[in-house]
């Protein structure tokens, strides 16, 4: 059935008719036309549908929009340009294809978050739930290095 | 194709570079000859911007920088002031050594560099005639540079001179810098598309809309050339915001208002499927047939010497069969694409590397001549040569022709993974020996695989293979099968270069001989080569113990204009199978020179990359004559903690360009299983190198 839902997306409130048990991922994309989040394989494996909600990062594709009503959700969009992460990544040239970047970038800003000063290894842990198959893993692991000592790159 | 309109708002200084039939010509916008469309290449506005229309496609490999740097450079102009944009599709764009409009075999900068340079620079020399007429100063007393006209005295913005300058005539032969004047070609300036695509602002294929636009996914079916035969959609039109539920010859298309309506419409539906050959086969039924097809006579497609006298006669010899499987290009973005079949014109969105092909196929479809479709050319989330297969933009376009409305279909990873058109399995027979001294003197290679371009790229690496062995036979035995095949990154080198290195180091190992030693007497004659096989063996460390595995391996390939070499340091843990790459040491040589340095080690850390994953991990499996793996957790690709630290070193040599982003691909998955064979006395002949293979070797 559909139903309308109200979701709070980068501090703004968006009102949406969808399918209770939608994903919350083709909510934001094809829905709200917040397409920096990206469909990458709908089981949360690749990561490349990765939000923040209530600070945290998930996969958006296994949440529905039910889940996610009234919480405040942060996509890529929501970053600002300035924060030490999407600098270091322009500055490390992370992308090549660049389509799983959003996804890697909100897991680096979720993780910063919760520990601003993570080591190698945490890094590693971490972004190793996502995947790129232009393999981009060491300048993704030497940007999110950059950022972490506060943006001095 | 440009718009007049948008021409107009452009405004300033426009060329154009058009492809007649005597080759590549520079024109200005409006001086259009007879019988042929008007096309329009770079722009510099009154405002002093210059744009760039990129007749290639960006997946990933930086071509959206590579071919704007080349106007820049000639036309000496500020790197922050450069946009790029996609060119439309059209005869106007094709690649002038390919004859069509298609991004592949590593060849865009190669094929294009000449042309943009040349474009750049009558920009240039145009600008400076004006300014020399405005200003009333002789031409030799002015400079361009930096986006300036300079008179001594004072500086002028190139976009000053833009409307005074198009009307110059073209200079016949325009002055091309000399190397030493260069300030981008072999500097690294920042990827253009870097910006949007870390704001999730580039728009993919997937991220394309228009108005009033339906969703359209396709169930296909379970195994390889099926086709529906009965369909029940009854339920499935029933699910809210179903549109319309209908047979296309690849599988049956459920539209809808939303994707998700799509989806759910597609769970109940009923699908009756034709048979087909390969219904019911596993794995091991294609190891079977092909290891059979092996035994036939196929096509002799090179012979010297006489290979089967000299292995009979040899004291060191090798006889190996490798298999390697189908693999899925796991682009990160599936397939999709967005069409709009109206009655008098037709639109299209796609992440394509074959503009010409989407046109060809638009033109099939709706009905409609050239000038009336319009082809939009996305950011590609990954290509890999699956991106130039056309199926997903045609079952677009007959899904929109039918419903007469702008239809975004997307694949799922599940029918994204089914769809098909891998690297195709290949089973090769190889032959090697060496004499008492341990020198490779006979190769005889013989490979059963589906051929693709007609055979020729199933046998690229070896029918062209740079060592010196004096008897050679080369052989390909072509299989037909209803599994699809397709391009996908380095081509036949994926394999070839696994069966030649892996055989060769066979023979340094039966014969005692060193693994580098081996190569370089075979490359003596050819010093591009064996400085590449003797460098990376210097930056490498060889015959010292690894930095950080526990045995170091060696392999070299030649493809795509480039020698690559690649050395691996790898451990093993024999217990539980499990190959573990710490570092890998890469060297390439281009050709005479790297347009842009990072754009090179970009490619080769994303080739070692894939070719590691393919190495270790990645192989389509069968159940039923289908595609057993559905998603991520059943093709897993390489992660982050198991990239090995990559060191890049890049070489130049007086020959012609080489191409960058295939060749830093072939070397790595011989590279490991060397290291195997030397530090572990594992005889691998089979990929993916998984632990429960490994397992069965120790």
């Amino acid at each position: 059935m559909l139903k309308d839902f109200s979701l709070r997306i980068n501090g703004r409130t968006y009102k949406v008719t969808a399918f209770e048990e939608e994903p919350l991922l083709w909510v934001i994309r094809e829905r709200l036309r917040l397409t920096g989040t990206k469909f990458g394989c709908g089981m949360g494996i690749c990561g490349a549908c990765t939000v923040l909600l209530e600070g945290k990062a998930v996969r958006s594709c296994l949440l529905t929009v039910r889940d996610a009503v009234d919480k405040p959700i942060v996509t890529i969009e929501g970053v600002p340009s300035n924060h030490p992460l999407k600098r270091a990544w322009i500055e490390h040239q992370v992308p090549q294809c660049g389509y799983c970047q959003p996804g890697q970038l909100m897991e680096a800003y979720a993780l910063l978050l919760e520990n601003p000063r993570p080591t190698r290894q945490q890094i590693i842990e971490r972004l190793s739930s996502h995947l790129c198959r232009c393999g981009t893993y060491g300048r993704i692991l030497m940007a999110v290095e950059a950022a972490s000592r506060g943006g001095k790159t | 194709m440009i718009t007049r309109r948008e021409l107009l708002r452009l405004g300033g200084f426009t060329l154009s570079v058009m492809l007649m039939p005597e080759g590549y010509k520079i024109l200005k916008a409006g001086e259009t000859p007879k019988g042929y469309a008007p096309n329009l290449w770079i722009n510099l506005s009154r405002d002093n911007y210059l744009t760039v229309f990129v007749n290639k496609s960006e997946m990933g490999q930086g071509v959206y920088t590579g071919l704007p740097m080349l106007v820049a450079e000639e036309l000496d102009f500020p790197w922050e002031r450069v946009r790029v944009r996609p060119a439309p599709a059209g005869r106007p764009y094709v690649d002038p050594k390919m004859g069509i409009q298609l991004t592949g075999g590593s060849t865009s900068v190669k094929n294009m560099y000449e042309i943009l340079r040349l474009a750049g620079a009558s920009m240039r020399e145009m600008l400076l005639s004006s300014a020399s007429k405005k200003l009333n100063l002789p031409k030799e007393k002015l400079r361009a540079e930096g986006g300036y006209i300079l008179t001594g005295e004072r500086k002028y913005a190139y976009g000053e001179f833009s409307e005074l300058a198009r009307k110059e005539p073209l200079p016949s032969k325009p002055r091309l810098k000399e190397e030493r004047e260069f300030i981008y070609i072999g500097k690294s300036p920042p990827r253009l598309d870097v910006p949007e695509k870390v704001e999730g602002k580039a728009v993919f294929g997937i991220d394309a809309f228009e108005e009033g636009m339906l969703y359209a996914v396709v169930e296909r079916p379970p195994y390889f050339g099926a086709k529906p035969m009965k369909v029940e959609t009854g339920e499935a039109k029933k699910v809210p915001g179903i549109v319309d539920v209908f047979t296309l010859s690849s599988g049956v298309a459920v539209c809808g208002e939303s994707f998700w309506s799509c989806q759910k419409g597609r769970e109940r539906l009923k699908v009756e499927w034709s048979e087909s050959f390969v219904k019911g086969w596993e794995d091991k039924d294609f190891e079977k047939y092909f290891r059979q097809k092996l035994k036939e006579r196929g096509e002799v497609v090179r012979v010297k010497g006489s290979p089967q006298s000299s292995f009979e006669k040899a004291p060191f010899k090798v006889e190996e069969t490798y298999i390697q499987p189908y693999l899925y290009h796991a682009t990160m973005e599936p397939m999709s694409c967005l069409a709009w079949v109206k009655k008098e014109e037709c639109l299209v969105y796609a992440p394509t590397q074959s503009q010409t092909w989407v046109l060809e196929t638009a033109k099939r479809i709706s009905g409609l001549p050239e000038s009336k479709i319009r082809v939009i050319t996305t950011y590609l989330g990954g290509g890999f040569g699956r991106k130039a297969n056309v199926e997903f933009v045609a079952e677009a376009l007959e899904i929109s022709k039918r419903l007469g409305k702008p239809v975004k279909l997307i694949y799922t990873r599940e029918d994204d993974l089914k769809s098909g058109y891998f690297r195709p399995y290949s089973a090769t027979l190889i032959r090697a020996s060496a004499d008492r001294e341990g020198n490779i003197n006979s190769l005889s290679f013989k490979i059963a695989v589906q051929p693709l371009l007609g055979g020729r790229a199933s046998v690229e690496g070896v029918e062209n293979i740079p060592y010196a062995i004096p008897n050679l036979h080369v052989e390909r035995v072509d299989v037909e099968l209803p599994v699809s095949f397709w391009f996908w990154r380095s081509v036949g080198s994926t394999h070839n270069a696994f069966s030649i290195e892996r055989v060769i180091d066979r023979l340094a190992y039966e014969a005692k001989r060193d693994a580098v030693d081996i190569r370089l007497k075979l490359l003596k004659d050819n010093p591009v080569a064996y400085r590449v096989v003797q460098t990376a063996a210097e930056k490498a460390g060889w015959g010292s113990r690894p930095k950080r595995g526990e045995a170091m391996g060696i392999a070299y390939h030649f493809s795509f204009g480039s020698h690559a070499c690649h050395v691996a340091e790898v451990s093993l843990d024999r217990k539980s199978g499990k190959v573990r790459v710490h570092r890998v040491v890469a060297v390439m040589d281009v050709g005479p020179l790297v347009v842009h340095p990072d754009l090179l080690v970009s490619q080769v850390e994303s080739g070692v990359i894939m070719g590691l994953s393919m190495a270790l991990k990645e192989e389509v499996r069968f159940k039923g004559g289908g595609v057993e793996n559905t998603n991520f957790h059943t093709y897993p690709l390489l992660t982050m903690s198991e990239a090995p630290q990559i060191e890049v070193h890049i070489l130049t040599s007086n020959r012609q360009m080489g191409g960058v982003g295939e060749p830093g691909l072939p070397p790595t998955a011989p590279a490991v299983a060397n290291a195997l064979l030397w530090g572990y006395g594992i005889k691998v002949n089979r990929l993916p190198m998984s632990p429960e293979y490994i397992k069965t070797l120790t």
